[in-house]
C-alpha cells in the first residue's frame, strides 16, 4: 500500500518538476487589441467590512480598465498571505495589492513578488519591513482625520472643557490620530484641557471599562475623543450607564455602520469616517497609472470627512431603520 | 479467504485516499491549463532567433525587461543574441514601466526610435505596451515580441508545486506528531500556540543573545534548537497531565494553547522580533542538495523516521497497542505511561520544529502565528485516514492527508475561487472524509 502512495506521489511529482523546461521557442507578437490583465489582492481579514469595502472597490475599478482581479483573505495569519502571494506569483499576476497581516513577517513575500519583477502596493496598512520594496501606500490621512475629530469636538463644546482620549497607542495609524487631535486643540487655541489618554485596546468592552474610570475620576468631564468605532460605542456605554447621557460629547472615528447609527441617534457627536471604496480605488488607479509608466508617489493619503447627525439622516445606508 | 477481504477493503481506503489527491491534481491540472511564457536564457534566444528572422540584420532593436534575476537573465541574452544575428540593439531597459516610458519618451523625439521592442512576457503585459500606439503616436509601428507561449497548466509549474510543499511544511511535519498522539486515542489542541512559542523564542533568544541581526549560523541553530526544547518540554508536561493526573486530553491540551500563546505574547510584549540575520531564512527558504528546498528535505526525513518508527520498531507497535486497547496493552506489558508520555512530548517537539520553520519562512517571529493551526493539522490527520477512535492510521496516510489540502487552497487559490467559498470547500472535504472513516469503521464491524 505505502508502496503505491509513494508511488503515485512520485510520479506527479517528479511529472511537474520535469516541466517547465522544454516548449516551443520563438516569438510572438502583442497586440494593442487587448489592454487588460490580472490584479491579486490579500487583505488583512474579509471578517470585517473595512476590508471587503476596499476588495469590492478594486474589483468594481479593475474591471473598468479591463483587469480581473483575485481576490484572498490572510485572516490575519503571515504565513498564509505569503502563499497567497507565491500563488499571485505562479499565475502571472500584473500587480498586487497587501495590506500585511504583520508590518515586519510580510517582508519575506514582498522580496519574493520584487524577486520576480512584480510590483506590489500596500492598501490601510503600510510594509515596515526592511528591504522589501513596495512601488505605492494607499491610506486613510489618520493625522487629518484626528485633526477634524479635534475640530468636532471644539465646535460641540464651544472651545471649553475637560476632554479625555480612549486611546491604542498600540497601532500607528492610532498614533496619527492622536496627534493630530492633540495638534489641532494646540493651535487652535481653544480653552479644551486633554485630562488624559488612557487605553482602550480598540474594543468596546475594554473601552467601556475605561470610560467608566474615568468618569468616576473626572465628575466635570464635557468630551471623549475615542479612537474608533469600538472605542466610542464602549464609551457611550459607559456615559449612559453612569446617566451623564447628554452631558458628555463623544467623537468617534471610522464610520463604520455601527458608529453611523449611534451618530444618527445622537449618541456619537460626529465621526471622522474613513473611505475604504475610495482607498481600493485610488490603489487601482495607482496601478495603472504605474503600469503605464507614469511616476506614482511613495504614499497617497486619503482624506477623511467630517460625519453628523444631519449626514446621517440623509445616508441611504441607514434608511432601513 | 475470510482474512483477504478486509486486507483489500482496507487497500482500498488507503488507496482511495491517494485516488482522491490524484483526482484533485487532475482537475486542478485541468482548470488551470493556460498559456505559458518561458523566460531567461532559452526564451531570449527563441525570440531572438525568431526577430532575426522576420527583420533582417540592422534593425534597431530596444531590450525590456522587469527587475529580478530571471529577467536580467533574458535581457543579456536577447541582447548578446541579437546582436549576433548583426541587429542594432539602441538600448537595454531593466526596470519599471516608467523607466520604459522615460526611454521611449526620449527616442520617440529623437532620430534613432526602435523598430522593434524585445521584452519579457511580464513587461510585453505591462498596460504602456498595451496602449503603446495611442500614447505615442510616432511609436505606432513599433513592433513588440515577447517568448511565444506554450500550454502547461499552472498548477504543474515547477515553481506552483514548490510552493505546495512550501506551503504544506509546517502542517506536515506537525502532523507527524498529531498521527502519534491519535493513534494513541488523544488529541493535542496546543500544537498551533507552540508554532508561535517557538517562533518567539527562537528569535527572541536570536536578538537578545546571540547578537541579533549579526548572529552566525552556529548561535542561530542553537537558539531554535532551545525553542524546539521548550516545546518538547510543553508537549511532556501535557503528557504528564494525562498520564499521571488523567486529565482528559482534549482538557489538558486546551489549557496548554491557552499558555503557550499567551507566554508567546509575554515573551514577545505583542509585537513580531525582527531584529534576526536574513540568512535565518536558510532552513524556511534556502535549498540545497541542487535545488531541493531545505523544507522537502526536512519532510521527507521526517516521514521516513516516522514511518519506520510506528512500522518497525517495538515503540510504534506500542503506540498502535495503546489506542486499540489500552487495558489490554497495559496487561501485555506496554509501558502505557511512558509510550503516551511519548508522543506528546514528540508532538511538542515538531510543533516547535514547524515553529522555527514558520519563523525561518517569514524572517521573524510573532505571537500571532499559528493560528488556528491545530485544526488544519487535526484534520491533515484524519483526511489522511487515522482514525480519532483511536488505534488506526498511517503516517503516509498522514502525509497525503496533508498534501489534499495544500493542493485545494493553492488550487482555489489559482483558480480564483472566493475566500468565502475556500472555507466552506474545506470544511466540506474535512467532513467527507471523517465520513469516509466512519463508513469504513461501520462496515468493518
Amino acid at each position: 500500500m505505502a508502496k503505491a502512495m509513494v508511488g503515485f506521489l512520485a510520479a506527479g511529482l517528479s511529472l511537474g518538476l520535469l516541466a517547465g523546461c522544454g516548449g516551443e521557442e520563438g516569438a510572438e507578437e502583442t497586440g494593442p487589441d487587448r489592454p487588460g490583465g490580472v490584479i491579486g489582492i490579500s487583505v488583512l481579514t474579509m471578517t470585517n467590512p473595512f476590508f471587503k469595502e476596499i476588495a469590492d472597490a478594486v474589483t468594481d475599478e479593475a474591471a473598468k480598465s479591463g483587469y480581473t482581479v483575485i481576490v484572498t483573505s490572510a485572516e490575519f495569519d503571515p504565513a498564509k498571505q505569503r502563499m497567497q502571494v507565491k500563488d499571485f506569483l505562479v499565475r502571472k499576476v500584473s500587480a498586487m495589492i497587501l495590506t500585511p497581516a504583520d508590518s515586519r513577517a510580510v517582508g519575506t513575500a514582498i522580496k519574493e513578488a520584487n524577486e520576480a519583477g512584480i510590483p506590489v502596493f500596500t492598501a490601510d496598512i503600510a510594509s515596515l519591513a526592511e528591504g522589501a520594496k513596495v512601488v505605492s501606500h494607499i491610506a486613510t490621512d489618520n493625522y487629518s482625520g484626528g485633526r477634524q475629530a479635534a475640530k468636532a469636538i471644539i465646535q460641540a463644546l464651544g472651545g471649553k472643557g475637560k476632554v479625555a482620549i480612549i486611546d491604542h497607542p498600540e497601532v500607528e495609524s492610532v498614533i496619527l490620530r492622536t496627534k493630530g487631535f492633540r495638534d489641532e486643540l494646540k493651535e487652535s487655541g481653544s480653552a479644551i484641557e486633554i485630562v488624559g489618554a488612557w487605553p482602550g485596546k480598540g474594543s468596546k468592552d475594554e473601552a467601556f471599562k475605561v470610560a467608566q474610570d474615568i468618569l468616576t475620576a473626572h465628575q466635570d468631564l464635557a468630551g471623549i475623543f475615542a479612537i474608533n468605532d469600538p472605542s466610542a460605542l464602549g464609551a457611550c456605554a459607559a456615559i449612559e450607564k453612569k446617566n451623564r447621557a447628554g452631558k458628555i460629547v463623544v467623537v468617534g472615528f471610522d464610520g463604520q455602520p455601527e458608529g453611523k447609527r449611534a451618530i444618527k441617534e445622537g449618541r456619537i457627536f460626529a465621526d471622522p469616517i474613513q473611505f475604504p471604496d475610495e482607498i481600493g480605488r485610488r490603489t487601482v488607479q495607482t496601478i495603472m497609472k504605474y503600469l503605464e509608466g507614469e511616476k506614482v508617489p511613495p504614499e497617497i493619503l486619503i482624506p477623511t470627512r467630517l460625519y453628523y447627525k444631519a449626514d446621517a439622516e440623509k445616508d441611504p445606508a441607514l434608511k432601513a431603520d | 479467504m475470510p482474512n483477504a477481504r478486509p486486507a483489500i477493503r482496507r487497500f482500498l481506503a488507503n488507496y482511495g485516499m491517494v485516488l482522491i489527491l490524484v483526482l484533485l491534481a487532475a482537475y486542478y491540472s485541468w482548470a488551470t491549463w493556460k498559456e505559458q511564457y518561458p523566460g531567461g536564457e532559452e526564451a531570449a534566444a527563441g525570440v531572438s532567433e525568431a526577430v532575426g528572422d522576420e527583420l533582417g540584420p540592422g534593425t534597431r532593436v530596444l531590450v525590456v525587461a522587469q527587475e529580478g534575476a530571471r529577467a536580467r537573465e533574458f535581457a543579456a541574452a536577447a541582447a548578446a543574441a541579437l546582436r549576433d544575428r548583426g541587429m542594432n540593439v539602441v538600448g537595454v531597459v531593466l526596470g519599471d514601466p516608467h523607466d520604459l516610458r522615460t526611454e521611449l519618451e526620449r527616442r520617440a523625439a529623437s532620430p534613432d526610435k526602435p523598430a522593434a521592442v524585445v521584452a519579457t512576457r511580464e513587461a510585453a503585459e505591462w498596460r504602456l505596451m498595451q496602449v503603446l500606439p495611442e500614447r505615442f503616436p510616432s511609436l505606432a509601428k513599433v513592433r513588440v515580441f515577447s517568448p511565444r507561449s506554450y500550454w502547461w497548466p499552472d498548477f504543474l509549474k515547477r515553481s506552483n508545486l514548490l510552493a505546495i510543499a512550501d506551503r504544506i511544511v509546517v502542517i506536515a511535519v506537525i502532523a507527524i506528531g498529531m498521527t502519534m498522539v491519535i493513534i494513541t486515542g488523544g488529541i493535542d489542541l496546543s500544537v498551533g500556540s507552540l508554532i508561535a512559542l517557538s517562533a518567539v523564542v527562537s528569535t527572541l533568544l536570536v536578538r537578545e543573545f546571540a547578537g541579533a541581526s549579526d548572529a552566525t549560523a552556529f548561535g542561530m541553530v542553537l537558539c531554535c534548537l532551545a525553542a524546539v526544547l521548550a516545546c518538547g518540554l510543553m508537549g511532556a508536561f501535557s503528557g504528564v497531565m494525562v498520564t499521571a493526573f488523567s486529565i482528559p486530553p482534549f482538557i489538558g491540551t486546551l489549557a496548554m494553547m491557552l499558555i503557550a500563546s499567551g507566554l508567546a505574547f509575554i515573551l514577545a510584549g505583542g509585537q513580531s522580533i525582527y531584529q534576526v540575520p536574513a540568512s535565518i531564512d536558510w532552513l524556511g527558504r534556502g535549498t540545497s542538495l541542487g535545488g531541493i528546498p531545505n523544507t522537502v528535505t526536512l519532510m521527507v526525513v521526517l516521514y521516513a523516521g516516522a514511518h519506520v518508527l510506528m512500522t518497525r520498531t517495538v515503540l510504534g507497535r506500542y503506540i498502535y497497542a495503546v489506542g486499540g486497547n489500552v487495558e489490554a496493552a497495559r496487561l501485555s506489558g506496554v509501558p502505557v505511561r511512558w509510550v503516551i508520555l511519548f508522543v506528546y512530548a514528540v508532538c511538542g517537539l515538531l510543533a516547535g520544529v514547524g515553529g522555527v520553520v514558520q519563523a525561518s519562512q517569514l524572517q521573524s517571529g510573532a505571537p500571532t502565528y499559528g493560528l488556528m493551526y491545530e485544526l488544519y493539522v487535526i484534520a491533515a490527520v484524519v483526511v489522511g485516514g487515522t482514525s480519532l477512535g483511536g488505534g488506526q492510521g498511517r503516517i503516509l496516510g498522514t502525509l497525503i492527508g496533508a498534501f489534499i489540502i495544500a493542493v485545494i487552497q493553492n488550487g482555489m487559490n489559482l483558480t480564483g475561487v472566493e475566500s468565502y467559498t475556500q472555507k466552506v470547500v474545506l470544511g466540506a472535504v474535512i467532513l467527507g472524509a471523517v465520513l469516509l472513516d466512519m463508513l469504513k469503521k461501520r462496515r468493518s464491524t
